[in-house]
């Protein structure tokens, strides 16, 4: 009797399982170009990226495209097996500072002869720089992501602050303040791996060494550099934030950062642009500015870019790559879209739109993209990024000696770049 | 055997041949191929280049190596003794004589189907610093926050303790099947002698399940090795690289990095490693069990 | 004496209960905080049961992903890799048992060396493999590389060598051959093992990630595991959700594991093999 129940119950799961396992047939090509993307977006930046593709393909009847997404921790690992073998998609999604392997090793299409010149006249200088190497256009840029800050108006308000702390003192001076009027927090800079690892602290740092006139790596990237007084000056003043002055919390993750200024419970808050899509959502009364110059008077901030490229086939098909290359052209003259998400647009077209100019905030932390920080073109950037996080997070949080621990890490990173 | 016409050996390939096949195809031949790749500096994009042992140097003079694997040892010596005790006196309940042995068996192996980023998304939640339910009771009962996944000192035991929930069901039911093969008559001998539940358990289960044990513990040795995705999803190898285990360092130089051949190498010396164990404890307690 | 053993006894079933609890706590957390809204997750202080209980996220899930696909896509994997597990393991567990053949505890020792290497290790090699095959972006794909599943062999060897050599003889004598021995013998004998690997080759399957998540590209081929996983934020986490995707992703497991779990103490109390 049980066998019989488990039977018809295996028969019905089978049934199931070949039922919507079989749906998956794609319809015939003719007419419209049918091409596929691989997305890294998730979340809310997901939905208004789903959203932009969708709109895309009702604009227009020459082109279909198909958007499959891979969640961004697993994005490059698979994008980079597919590149290996061939097997990628039409349009890929990179982030500028992990162009350069796949430009290195011949895995993207030069644009340079699809691109029309009137599109490509109006990106922006910088964030185009980014994609080009020996004159060849790799890819366009979708969006400039840059560290900017964002402040809670009612705890500022309640301290008594009138002006956004600018400097790294201002900065110390109106936490106090903040914690001594209200018992928040002034600061949440996250400084721990949870889902996501403390990647703020790598990009302030990268910041704060630029704004004193330094930089990570030197000038060729083959050195770390960052083992000086302007390296001490940074480092010191992120774990004393922490423990002289105790303004902001220890073994604090990237969700709970944003969660604790989410609630109103710091004054003070640095992440990528992205934030700002949930900020908005949380009714809190917050104002966005670009990153100060906290240790000097040239406000550089990290950014990352959120570019698109079209891969090398085996085959090529033109019809396709000029698809893609519309596609692209398509995404990233509706930057106003993309900005919802808290994204800054490159083209100068969209930042002249009404649409765009009516969001909130975005405008606000616009100016940005002048000081937006390249990231380093190195192979090695990847594990650089990766190690510099875990490395500095132990310093802020173990309040390691700053010279030795600045010592430790320009070796570490030294031998990581020497290794590629 | 005494069968006339014995055909083992026709035999014996003909049940060996469709596993063979997928075996050779998808293990073995894939196996070689990384090896070979160990050998090369190849970054999968572009063309390798052979290196000789150059990998496996590299790996001797890298001390991120050392501390991942040394993390991978600490996971299994605080995980496998815990699992097996854990398991036998799971198994011990519920083959017990307890009204509420099923509901037991039932609710021990229900986290064991559960998938491990379900498991360790669910418990990072749990054990979330700020909001996690965990710290949330401590602090309503005057306690202070714990770091479990922050502190360095917590991390790896808040990861193992998830593994602790999540498999201690296997091996419970491994144990269980073990102990429901003792004879009953064995039991029945020792209660007309008057023994206690605990000289029962000492001196009868504990002997008559050692085949069970030495099987559980070689499974949960390999199982501990490979550990990555439990700590992969929890604490990311964080804080700072405390709770990097092997094959985290593996994936992150493969599928992060691309050192395609780096990670090879690395991987054949932890194969390495759990082949000489299994071996040794294999040698030292299944000749016992053999006796 | 009879007083002291009822203290005892409730003693111990009161232990019972706590353990159970304990032990279900997490399970109940998962479920409770699928059912919170999002904005009811994070709280400053302990809010042990949310303002209201809300299925959102459920329809979140449904409706904005592929899930009920993937859930399909999950159960014909998973239930195709359990059904070929067994085709190709048993046959193999049986030959370690009982049958004499040249290399056979070579072979033993590459199989369960094989259980020891980290998968990781195999992806590049076989994706490049079953790129060359043509089998990318198939669920074909997921399938296959865990067929050969060295623990099931294992387990189904140990209980194999404990079936008594005289039955086969029996039958032998009979003039059974080897291949009816083992289909009328062998395999209705150890239903009990059968089971279990069934179990492990079914969870394995459905748990797998990291190896679907290259082999498979198009979102609607994708495994109920690697589509949850997007369900994690670019940029936070939304904890609500999140888990209203591990308890969706969690069901058909569940309801398998009811079905087989039966079937295996049945097995194990009916079979009567003893060691």
């Amino acid at each position: 009797m049980k066998g019989k129940v488990s039977l018809v119950l295996l028969a019905v799961f089978l049934s199931m399982g070949l039922l919507f396992a079989q749906g998956a047939k794609e319809p015939a090509s003719s007419g419209p170009v049918e091409i596929t993307f691989w997305s890294l977006f998730t979340g809310g930046d997901g939905e208004f990226f789903d959203a932009m593709v969708k709109e895309y393909n009702e604009s227009q009847n020459k082109v279909v495209m198909k958007n499959d997404t891979v969640k961004f921790d697993n994005y490059y690992t698979k994008l980079t097996t597919a590149l290996a073998a061939g097997n990628a998609p039409d349009v890929i999604v990179v982030h500028q500072g992990n162009m350069l392997p796949y430009v290195q090793n011949g895995s993207l299409l030069a644009l340079n002869d699809y691109v029309d010149a009137e599109v490509l006249a109006d990106f922006q200088e910088a964030p185009l720089s980014g994609c080009i190497s020996d004159g060849k256009i790799y890819s366009l840029p979708l969006d400039v992501h840059p560290i900017v800050m964002y402040y809670n108006k009612d705890l500022m308000a309640q301290a008594g602050i009138t002006k956004v702390p600018q400097t790294a003192q201002e900065f110390i001076d109106a936490s106090l303040a903040v914690q001594k009027a209200t018992g928040k927090w002034g600061l949440a800079i996250d400084n721990t791996t949870g889902v996501y690892k403390a990647y703020t602290l790598t990009r302030l740092f990268m910041s704060m060494l630029a704004q004193q006139g330094g930089s990570l790596l030197n000038a060729d990237n083959t050195k770390a550099n960052f083992s000086n007084a302007a390296g001490e000056r940074a480092l010191v003043w992120l774990q004393d934030l922490v423990h002289t002055y105790k303004v902001n919390p220890n073994e604090l993750d990237y969700d709970a950062a944003m969660n604790v200024f989410k609630m109103g419970d710091a004054a003070f808050y640095f992440n990528g642009v992205w934030a700002t899509g949930t900020l908005e959502q949380s009714g809190l009364n917050f104002g966005a500015a670009p990153l100060p110059g906290i240790m000097g008077d040239e406000p550089w901030a990290w950014a990352g870019s959120h570019t698109l490229a079209v891969p090398v086939q085996k085959n090529q098909d033109p019809r396709k790559v000029e698809a893609a290359v519309d596609f692209i052209e398509w995404m990233t003259g509706h930057g106003e879209l993309w900005a919802k998400a808290g994204q800054i647009p490159t083209r100068k077209s969209v930042t002249e739109k009404a649409e765009f100019k009516a969001l909130p905030y975005r405008a606000d932390y616009a100016a940005a993209a002048a000081y937006a920080l390249e990231t380093p073109r190195t192979p090695a950037w990847e594990e650089i990024y990766g190690t510099m996080s875990d490395m500095l997070e132990e310093a802020v949080t173990k309040k390691l000696p700053a010279k030795q621990a600045l010592a430790n890490m320009e070796k570490k990173i030294n031998g990581i770049i020497a290794s590629y | 055997m005494a069968i006339p016409g014995n055909k083992d050996t026709r035999d014996g390939l003909l049940f060996s041949l469709p596993f063979l096949i997928v075996f050779v195809i998808f293990m073995i031949f894939p196996l070689v191929f990384g090896l070979i790749i160990s050998f090369f500096n190849w970054n999968i994009l572009g063309t390798p280049s052979f290196i000789g042992l150059e990998n496996y140097f590299a790996l001797f003079r890298d001390s991120k190596f050392y501390s991942s694997l040394w993390h991978t040892f600490e996971f299994v010596l605080m995980t496998t003794p815990a699992l097996l005790l854990l398991g036998f006196a799971m198994a011990l309940a519920v083959t017990g004589g307890s009204p509420l042995k099923g509901v037991m068996e039932n609710v021990f192996f229900v986290p064991y189907i559960f998938s491990m980023t379900v498991v360790s998304t669910l418990w990072a939640w749990i054990m979330q610093k700020d909001f996690g339910i965990f710290n949330q009771l401590l602090v309503a009962t005057g306690h202070g926050p714990v770091g479990w996944l922050t502190n360095e000192k917590m991390a790896m035991w808040s990861v193992a303790l998830t593994t602790l929930w999540w498999t201690a069901g296997f091996n419970m039911v491994l144990f269980s099947a073990g102990i429901k093969q003792i004879p009953k008559e064995v039991y029945e001998s020792a209660q007309i002698d008057g023994a206690s539940w605990w000289q029962v358990v000492r001196k009868i289960t504990v002997p008559l399940v050692a085949p069970t044990t030495v099987l559980c513990l070689i499974l949960q040795v390999i199982a501990s090795f490979n550990v990555f995705g439990q700590v992969y999803v929890m604490t990311g190898g964080g804080p700072y690289g405390t709770t990097r285990v092997l094959v985290q360092y593996i994936y992150e130089t493969g599928f992060k990095y691309f050192k395609m051949g780096y990670s090879a190498a690395m991987s054949y010396i932890l194969f390495l490693i759990i082949l000489v164990i299994s071996v040794v404890q294999y040698l030292l307690l299944g000749r016992k069990e053999e006796a | 004496m009879n007083g002291n053993t009822t203290v005892r006894r409730s003693l111990f079933r009161f232990l019972e209960v706590l353990c159970i609890l304990v032990w279900l706590f997490p399970l109940f957390w998962l479920i409770l905080t699928s059912l919170k809204a999002e904005g009811d997750v994070v709280t400053r202080t302990l809010s042990f049961w949310p303002k209201r209980l809300t299925f959102e996220n459920y329809v979140k899930a449904f409706t904005s992903t592929e899930i009920l696909r993937w859930m399909g896509n999950s159960i014909f994997i998973s239930f195709v890799t359990m059904a070929v597990t067994l085709v190709v393991d048993a046959p193999m567990a049986y030959a370690f048992a009982k049958i004499r053949f040249p290399g056979k505890s070579i072979l033993f020792w590459l199989v369960m060396a094989g259980m020891m290497i980290p998968f990781q290790v195999l992806i590049i090699p076989l994706y490049l493999q079953f790129n060359a095959m043509g089998l990318i972006n198939s669920l074909a794909s997921a399938i296959i590389p865990r067929l050969a599943l060295p623990i099931g062999i294992f387990i189904m060897k140990q209980f194999y060598e404990g079936i008594p050599t005289a039955l086969e003889e029996a039958a032998f004598i009979d003039g059974a051959n080897r291949f009816t021995v083992f289909v009328r013998i062998i395999l209705p004998l150890g239903k009990a093992a059968m089971a279990t690997v069934m179990i492990l080759s079914f969870i394995n399957a459905w748990n797998d990630f990291l190896w679907p998540l290259i082999a498979i590209n198009d979102t609607i081929k994708y495994t109920i595991t690697v589509g949850i996983a997007n369900f994690q934020g670019t940029h936070g986490t939304q904890y609500a959700l999140i888990m209203a995707g591990a308890v969706i992703a969690s069901i058909p497991q569940f309801i398998f594991y009811v079905f087989f779990r039966k079937n295996i103490i049945a097995g194990i109390a009916s079979t009567g093999i003893k060691g």
